[in-house]
């Protein structure tokens, strides 16, 4: 493995008019993959909108890797037993993990800052390398790494992101031939501007999401959280209404504004435009529910039954004119 | 607005006859502040708003074979305008003349139907409808809008009709004849599956496979199957069956759904709208099946229920603009 330390690509020309701030929703053209599908030379991107976004994801991650023989390399100043998503899994023994180097919670300091506490780029993927380097020697059959960015991002809007993206450049072209390692680099939404992000998300091949809520083959519910609300790919008839219904009175507890995600939605039979419109009435406030992307010929049915007969229904965002399109999951 | 509902056929000879009749009903309207709507062959148009003068600026003109297009379509554009027109106060009035000649049977049928169910969807708005008939229309089409109408205009004054049938007593005796047999090289299927996923990728098959729908189009037809056959399997009686066929006549996809099944008497064939206004989503599961099929067909009795759905592929979309929400 090759560990390049210092080159960089032109970041911002994935940004899409509509999606400023590189949402996960609108990126058809980056492979989304959820968390317990990530695999070697998986050099994923996670900018996450809360913590239990990040606690869904990267909580998934380590328990797979620590539960599969893999090594977990995570660095973070964040004690084991308060990373991501471990308060809920206590029959995880992370003193256990930590102490045959399985579970490797690397400190900041000592991974990659310099003496005057500054992030350097060259000492992480040092680290990294070497801890990948590693993997085999100690027994473990695969290496997971992570590590959370918004520490070095937070409080420098504007600031140059060069050295960043070369570290990225640099770990992705590390990762992303390798037969054994893979990674996720996280960073919340709220730590920098949308065109950081946007160029962040650029130096990754891979977007990593939640599981699904809901996968049978035919139809795939996932949790969105920017927007907030549902991703449905696939079909959505009776047999299913019930699941839907279970997963839309989820998110709608959190008083917001709920948009569906349509845009791989290959179809949705009367009783659930009905079903949806009775939850937005049900709903009130004026929270409608907003369909985002909605297929051109799922639309034809909307607009041909007549969105004045669906109340609560409101057209969202458009797709996006190039993206490739939906299907079947 | 105390006026209530009317629904008046004008019989005519000629065109002194037709206007006599039309020009007093456009004028009232144009007076009262009516939404005034007529609808009516090109020429028929162009000489009302000639006698018209400049009342014709208050009343809106279409043309016949555009305006009446689709039954259901066309009943659910209107009924949404009288709606509209109360909400403001104000009553919808619409001189309507069908395009008769140059259809089908079956079509024609369905537009008799649409008259006599226009008493039912329109009851109790304060719509005023007057169809003028030419008398020298084929003579079954002049006979039975005397049993489509309450009430005939006879010079300044209506008169009832005598032969005037209830609407669903009309209805029903339009379904009367049993339908053509598929023909011989029809694709069936047993329907003896819950989920309908496998039913909608053979219908998409069968439709790829023939050239024969559009995207869009192929969409309205797998919601309406869906539709349909999701009916059958809560309220009918196995055994199920999907017949599939393409009518070179038309270029039409038929799908027909059978049961063993019988439907209760007075159960709803959606052939009236439930009511938009204010009563929520509610049901409308086969009223939406015919505004997305070209044409629904239903027979229900001893020997079980056959629902048979026609899309002809058309390029014509429907739809308004709605307000785009980006938030």
């Amino acid at each position: 493995m090759r560990w390049a330390s210092d080159s960089r690509r032109a970041a911002y020309s994935c940004q899409h008019p509509d999606d400023p701030d590189g949402q996960a929703m609108d990126t058809a053209w980056f492979a989304k993959r959820p968390v317990t599908e990530v695999r070697p030379g998986d050099h994923g991107w996670l900018a996450y909108s809360g913590a239990e976004e990040r606690d869904r994801v990267i909580g998934t991650f380590i328990e797979a890797g620590l539960r599969h023989e893999e090594k977990v390399v995570y660095v973070t100043d964040t004690p084991p037993e308060r990373l991501p998503g471990m308060a809920l899994r206590t029959s995880l023994d992370l003193c256990a993990y930590t102490g045959s180097g399985q579970l490797r919670v690397i400190p900041t300091q000592e991974a990659c800052r310099g003496r005057n506490g500054a992030f350097e780029p060259g000492r992480l993927l040092d680290t990294l390398g070497r801890e990948v380097d590693g993997t085999f020697g100690q027994g473990f059959r695969a290496a997971r790494l992570t590590i959370d960015h918004s520490w070095v991002l937070a409080g420098r809007d504007g600031a140059d992101l060069g050295p960043m993206l070369g570290c990225e450049q640099g770990f992705g072209d590390a990762v992303s031939p390798s037969t054994m390692a893979m990674a996720i680099c996280q960073v919340s939404r709220r730590a920098c501007s949308p065109g950081q992000l946007a160029a962040l998300r650029a130096t990754h091949e891979v977007l990593i999401e939640v599981d699904p809520e809901f996968d049978d083959g035919v139809l795939r519910i996932v949790r969105t959280f920017q927007p907030h609300g549902l991703r449905l790919a696939g079909e959505l008839d009776a047999v299913r209404h019930a699941r839907f219904t279970e997963e839309l009175g989820r998110v709608a507890r959190a008083h917001r504004r709920i948009h569906l995600d349509f845009a791989e939605l290959g179809f949705i039979d009367l009783g659930g435009l009905t079903l949806l419109a009775e939850h937005a009435t049900r709903l009130g406030g004026g929270r409608a529910l907003v369909l985002d992307h909605l297929p051109p010929d799922v639309e034809s049915v909307i607009e041909m039954v007549g969105w004045h007969r669906l109340p609560g229904l409101v057209r969202g965002r458009r797709r996006a004119p190039h993206a490739p399109g939906g299907g079947r999951p | 607005m105390s006026d209530s509902f009317t629904h008046r056929v004008l019989p005519y000879d000629g065109m002194d006859d037709y206007l006599a009749g039309a020009l007093p009903f456009l004028r009232e309207g144009a007076a009262s502040g009516d939404r005034v709507l007529a609808v009516t062959p090109l020429a028929s148009g162009l000489l009302l708003r000639d006698e018209l003068g400049a009342a014709a600026d208050a009343i809106e003109f279409h043309e016949s074979a555009s305006w009446y297009s689709h039954p259901a379509r066309t009943l659910a554009g209107c009924l949404d305008m009288a709606d509209a027109a109360e909400r403001e106060g104000r009553r919808l009035r619409i001189l309507g003349e069908p395009g008769w000649s140059g259809r089908p049977a079956p079509e024609v049928l369905e537009w008799q139907r649409t008259e006599a169910l226009v008493n039912v969807a329109f009851a109790g708005t304060p719509t005023a409808i007057l169809c003028p008939y030419a008398r020298s229309l084929p003579a079954g089409v002049v006979a039975s809008s005397r049993r489509t109408h309450p009430e005939s205009v006879r010079g300044v004054s209506a008169v009832r009709n005598p032969g005037y049938l209830d609407p669903w007593t009309f209805s029903a005796r339009c379904d009367g004849e049993p339908l053509p047999a598929p023909p011989p090289d029809a694709e069936s299927m047993a329907l003896d599956r819950p989920d309908l996923y496998w039913l909608r990728a053979y219908v998409g098959e069968f439709a790829r496979r023939a050239g024969l729908l559009p995207a869009g189009d192929l969409q309205r037809l797998l919601v309406a199957v869906t539709e349909v056959v999701t009916n059958a399997t809560r309220h009918g009686a196995p055994p199920m069956a999907l017949t599939m066929w393409a009518d070179p006549a038309d270029g039409s996809v038929v799908c027909q759904v059978t049961d063993a099944g019988r439907w209760a008497p007075g159960a709803g064939h959606g052939l009236v709208p439930p009511r938009a206004a204010g009563a929520g989503p509610g049901r409308f599961g086969l009223w939406a099946v015919r505004l997305l099929c070209s044409a629904v067909q239903i027979r229900t009795g001893e020997q079980g229920t056959t629902v048979r759905l026609r899309l002809r592929p058309s390029a014509v979309p429907a739809g308004t603009a709605h307000p785009v929400d980006t938030a």
